[in-house]
């Protein structure tokens, strides 16, 4: 990334060169920031801003509003009776809180949760990058490879839930394939080992993400490099260790908390490949929250658990948005 | 991650030797022949099986596919006629392409707009904006889809207009869960941008708008078409929030296939056949969206960082 990071400061500058006389005015405008591009030389009164308003306006009322809302009600006892006229509902307090935590599947929610989006992260981490290694050098019906690679990506979550659903039902092609060669797993969408099969059936389906931002990362690999290590004569492990994987730790970092959130919030791969009500071994979060709220009906306590989820994701969430930042919101204009 | 994504068409790619000339591909080689050869044929299986076997399977009888079959021994293509009625996908995929297609196409339009304010202009707040759209892009569907629904039945109840159980509904969802994400590539799209163009225009005397419609979106289709089409794949692929907010006549074909594949539990032998060829049949828009636009579409996930 240095390197990027190299040229990118050489853009910059000739571009601030270029464009310094026009631009004294602006310097006031946004303290705390290094000596980047700066751009327009338009007259302030003449910026769109009324562009924003469509956007903006259907954020705030469909996702900001619900937000504030969902924390309101999580204070609400909030059932199908009540929610009708949910302002008028009884204000219980930190009740639904308490009863979330003390009386709950939440904490186990919560682990089951986090220790499935790590499991599933540490099996697609290698995948991803070995495919993306392997597809790096340029070889006849490379496209295709890249083409294939990708399709778990891109099928949509109930369609691959349906899926495996059906490979894996009692007896179904995974059993029959297993069974020719001695093994006998069990249930598979039932009992304790459902946990497992979510685990493999989100794998199946999340390694190609992992492979797209490693493919990113050694595209930015500079050729000189790859020469230097050839003259070298690096044996191709050291060579990947010392030399290439320093490339994709970035990617790689970001790969990691994108695909933990990703996992945490997934809802639609549970929810069409168990049913609900879910066996108790993968009623991960974003599944309790739904029955909690859709089949019990206990819509405060469902608030509460959201609410809950929310500040856990806000975790990696923060992180995410440090990495972020540096690379786009403190330049603009600052690519190319 | 757009670093990357610059350079890559950026002068750091500028190579001596032709991609695919023997001494690059020496060069940039990265693994011994036979372990590559063996990651890829591991790989390409795990894909390509499942794959295959959701043909096969929509091709058989549903005792062969529950008695285990991988080849069917009888081969019918019953299932896909079958399956507009039984599954409902006639009405799901209508829905579906209505909702999905009305929010990919309002979507992308006014993402290219706010892009556009937020990166040609400076105001305050602009920070806080794209920082926003960073955070929004990743809030859990679970935790809204009570509120969204609670809202929508409100304003059933306090100014008449229904909402839950109509595709409006799901279109103003999903365009806005869409909008974080849409706007996010459209943002880093538009940086790549030159602006000597723009600043032409304008010494030209070109209005905001002229700018925004005669050079802004002439130049940047691809990344509206991404845009576009990552909206279109945030109300397909939805299962939540349809299943909550239709009713049978306003079900999108996701919701169609979940509620079919929860019906054959218990009793007789289910539908495989029939769910196979409707999984078949809802993927394969999706597919091929993909095999069509897959080189702007791989560039607009790394540039957005996020599905």
């Amino acid at each position: 990334m240095s390197t990027d990071a190299s040229h990118e400061v050489r853009l910059a500058a000739d571009t601030a060169a270029s464009r310094a006389p026009r631009n004294t005015d602006d310097a006031g405008q946004q303290p705390g920031h290094k000596g980047g591009p700066r751009r327009k030389g338009l007259s302030e009164r003449n910026r769109p801003l009324w562009m924003l308003i469509p956007g903006g306006a259907l954020m705030i009322i469909i996702i900001v509003v619900p937000l504030l809302l969902g924390i309101y009600m999580s204070v609400l006892n909030l059932d199908q009776y009540t929610l009708r006229k949910w302002i008028s509902a009884p204000l219980i307090g930190a009740e639904n809180f308490v009863e979330a935590v003390t009386d709950s599947p939440l904490l186990h929610a919560v682990w089951l949760s986090v220790s499935y989006s790590l499991l599933a992260m540490v099996v697609t981490l290698p995948l991803g990058v070995a495919a993306a290694v392997a597809t790096q050098n340029a070889f006849k019906g490379r496209a295709v490879i890249r083409s294939i690679f990708l399709i778990p990506y891109v099928l949509p979550s109930f369609v691959v839930a349906t899926v495996w659903r059906t490979m894996l039902q009692p007896g179904g092609i995974v059993d029959e394939a297993l069974a020719t060669v001695g093994i006998h797993v069990g249930l598979w969408l039932n009992g304790p080992q459902t946990f497992w099969t979510l685990v493999l059936v989100q794998i199946w389906a999340s390694w190609p993400f992992i492979y797209l931002l490693a493919l990113s990362g050694l595209q930015s690999v500079d050729h000189e490099v790859h020469e230097a290590s050839a003259l070298d004569g690096a044996l191709w492990w050291n060579k990947l260790r010392y030399v290439v994987f320093p490339y994709l730790k970035g990617p790689l970092s970001l790969a990691f908390l994108i695909g933990m959130l990703h996992h945490i919030n997934n809802f639609t791969l549970p929810f069409v490949l168990f049913g609900v009500p879910a066996p108790s071994d993968v009623e991960v979060l974003p599944i309790l929250t739904y029955v909690t709220s859709f089949q019990s009906f206990r819509f405060g306590l469902s608030a509460a658990m959201a609410f809950i989820s929310l500040v856990l994701i806000a975790i990696p969430l923060f992180v995410y948005l440090r990495a972020v930042k540096l690379d786009d919101a403190d330049t603009p204009g600052g690519k190319k | 991650m757009s670093t990357t994504t610059a350079t890559r068409q950026g002068p750091a790619t500028v190579q001596v030797d032709r991609p695919g000339s023997h001494r690059q591909h020496e060069v940039l080689r990265l693994l011994p022949g036979p372990l590559l050869v063996i990651v890829l044929v591991f790989l390409g299986a795990l894909v390509l099986v499942p794959v295959l076997y959701i043909f096969l399977a929509s091709v058989n009888s549903d005792i062969g596919v529950a008695n285990g079959e991988f080849w069917p021994s009888t081969v019918t293509f019953e299932n896909y006629s079958k399956i507009w009625t039984s599954v409902g996908l006639a009405t799901g995929l209508t829905n579906s392409v209505l909702v999905a297609g009305a929010t990919a196409v309002v979507s992308a339009a006014l993402s290219v707009s706010t892009a556009f304010v937020l990166v040609r202009y400076t105001f305050r707040g602009r920070l806080s904006i794209l920082r926003g759209l960073l955070a929004l892009q990743s809030v859990p569907g679970t935790l809204m889809v009570l509120p969204v629904f609670v809202l929508f039945s409100s304003a059933a109840t306090y100014l008449g207009i229904q909402v839950i159980g109509t595709q409006w509904g799901l279109f103003v969802t999903y365009l806005t869960f869409a909008m974080p994400f849409s706007t996010w590539v459209m943002v880093t799209y538009l940086r790549g941008l030159p602006k000597e163009l723009e600043e032409a225009a304008r010494i030209d005397g070109a209005s905001n708008l002229g700018v925004l419609f005669r050079i802004i979106l002439p130049l940047s289709w691809p990344g509206i078409v991404v845009s576009g089409i990552f909206a279109f794949l945030l109300g397909w692929n939805d299962v939540l929030f349809a299943s909550v907010m239709t009713r049978p006549e306003s079900q999108t074909a996701a919701v169609a296939l979940q509620i079919f594949g929860a019906s054959q539990e218990g009793g007789a032998i289910p539908y495989y056949g029939q769910m196979m060829a409707a999984a078949l049949v809802c993927a394969a828009p999706v597919v091929i969206l993909y095999l069509i636009f897959q080189r702007y579409l791989v560039g607009g996930l790394t540039a957005g960082g996020v599905k």
